[in-house]
């Protein structure tokens, strides 16, 4: 079995910094793994047909064919097995498991997704964190039943091996818009960042997986995340988000990186000839996200000069609000060499600073 | 600095304005609530003809979701890009170093009189 490369600094016998990887993807080896932890009626449900959130209808190919496990299950579902091929081939320290079923927030049944969602929370903390120590959890919740979400919030967050909560990046509404804050205010109670991860657009009470229809291929629409990224960045800025909770702080995982500059141009432009529709939006829009927001490195960019890389991450102060992400098992996985090319300083920061920092690790 | 005369202030009523060419300048003089304010007729962002943008009040910085009316009156708003300036201290509302260009302005025996 192969073991990837790590950078210079990280020799076998020293390392400089701890590496965290901030989207782990681990999952049930079956629906009915989930059913020792839910009540009827959705015990049964669970396990029943055309139930559960499909995907977007297009093949995906969604992960590493060398993850699946020996047994021959469910990539990423099994914990030996991947706290080998992850942590210790890939030279991870502390691994941030984000689950996946954030993207239940778009079942018709809230009730039936609530129930699930916290089944799945019982299962990580039971099969996942309680063995294993190297790893940590993110409290996932129903962005789409807010009471709900904070109530899970509340029932979860005291908890050490909870690190963020996680929610669905598609959502029914901007997620900036007062409906959603009492997810936050819980949050904050727990001292959480909120996390958005890519979930089931075009899928259950979802809005189209674009603005302009549906896209053929994964391909079209796996290009183009980044458009949820910004509609939600725009509206937590708009809505006045960040100062109304100065406390908060936000993770957009999975996005990659190089929109950025795009949008917070773009905002700091509007903002100065549009200010009084938003009075309460006092600074520049760039510097409320420095701030305020944290972005997952994959999947990373590869432009044909290295150097405009880092170019861009000067631009959005990336120093201070990359986070290192592999994404493991799915088939864009980006291992520790995709930033070698980077100074070690930003190494540092990327792989162990800036995680340290927002998940008190 | 030489003078220029620009009107009769009875002809230039609170709530008026009036852009003229003063030594090959565009100047917009203002009458805000009986004070006279002349500025220079080109935006700070992009030179565009910011005197004749709408004069009006504006939404103070507040809460979220609260808006707070202020400034009537005086603020300017550039007609290319919406920029808003506060006539009375030429100012830009969201940073106030950048400002329009300003002259001082006089009344003189019922004559509103621009020193360039």
């Amino acid at each position: 079995m192969s073991t990837l490369s790590r950078p210079e600094e990280q020799t076998a016998s020293e390392k400089a910094y701890r590496v965290i990887d901030t989207d782990i993807h681990h999952s049930l080896p079956s629906w009915e793994a989930l059913q020792p932890y839910l009540d009827e009626p959705w015990r049964t449900k669970i396990v029943a047909p055309n139930s559960r959130v499909g995907g977007l209808g297009v093949e995906a190919g969604r992960s590493r064919l060398d993850s699946t496990p020996p047994d021959g299950g469910t990539p990423g579902s099994d914990p030996e097995f991947l706290v080998q091929q992850l942590i210790v081939e890939n030279h991870v320290d502390i691994g941030i498991l984000t689950g996946n079923i954030y993207g239940w927030n778009v079942h018709p049944n809230p009730e039936y997704a609530n129930a699930v969602i916290a089944a799945f929370n019982d299962y990580t903390i039971d099969k996942w964190l309680t063995p294993h120590d190297q790893l940590r959890g993110s409290i996932t919740v129903n962005a789409n039943d807010p009471e709900a979400a904070a109530a899970e919030i509340d029932r979860l967050g005291p908890r050490d091996d909870m690190v963020m909560v996680i929610i669905g990046a598609t959502s029914t509404s901007p997620y900036g818009q007062k409906y959603y804050h009492p997810i936050y205010e819980a949050a904050i109670r727990h001292n959480l960042p909120v996390g958005i991860h890519v979930s089931a657009a075009g899928t259950g009470i979802a809005h189209s997986a674009t603005a302009v229809g549906t896209p053929r291929t994964f391909f079209e629409y796996h290009s183009g995340l980044p458009r949820i990224y910004m509609t939600q960045l725009i509206s937590l800025i708009g809505e006045g988000v960040f100062e109304k909770y100065p406390e908060l702080k936000w993770v957009f995982i999975e996005s990659g990186v190089v929109w950025l500059p795009h949008v917070m141009w773009r905002l700091d432009k509007e903002w100065k000839g549009l200010r009084r529709e938003v009075p309460w939006v006092k600074r520049p829009p760039s510097e409320v996200i420095k701030e305020h927001c944290y972005f997952t490195t994959q999947p990373l960019e590869e432009p044909p000069n290295e150097d405009w890389l880092l170019q861009i991450f000067d631009m959005i102060n990336g120093e201070q609000c990359l986070l290192y992400a592999s994404d493991y098992p799915h088939w864009d996985f980006d291992a520790l060499h995709v930033l070698n090319h980077l100074p070690p300083n930003y190494r540092r920061a990327i792989f162990q600073d800036n995680a340290q920092r927002l998940f008190n690790l | 600095m030489a003078r220029h005369l620009v009107c009769r202030a009875s002809d230039l009523p609170p709530g008026t304005r009036r852009i003229v060419t003063l030594a090959g300048r565009s100047i917009g003089v203002f009458n805000v609530k009986g004070e006279f304010y002349a500025l220079r007729n080109a935006c700070v962002h992009n030179q565009g003809p910011v005197c004749v943008g709408r004069v009006s009040g504006t939404y103070l910085p507040s809460a979220p979701d609260e808006y707070r009316p202020g400034l009537e009156g005086r603020v300017l708003r550039c007609p290319w890009h919406g920029w808003e300036y506060d006539i009375t201290t030429a100012e830009n509302l969201i940073d106030p170093t950048q400002k329009l260009r300003s002259y001082p302005v006089t009344v003189d025996d019922g004559n509103v009189v621009v020193d360039l």
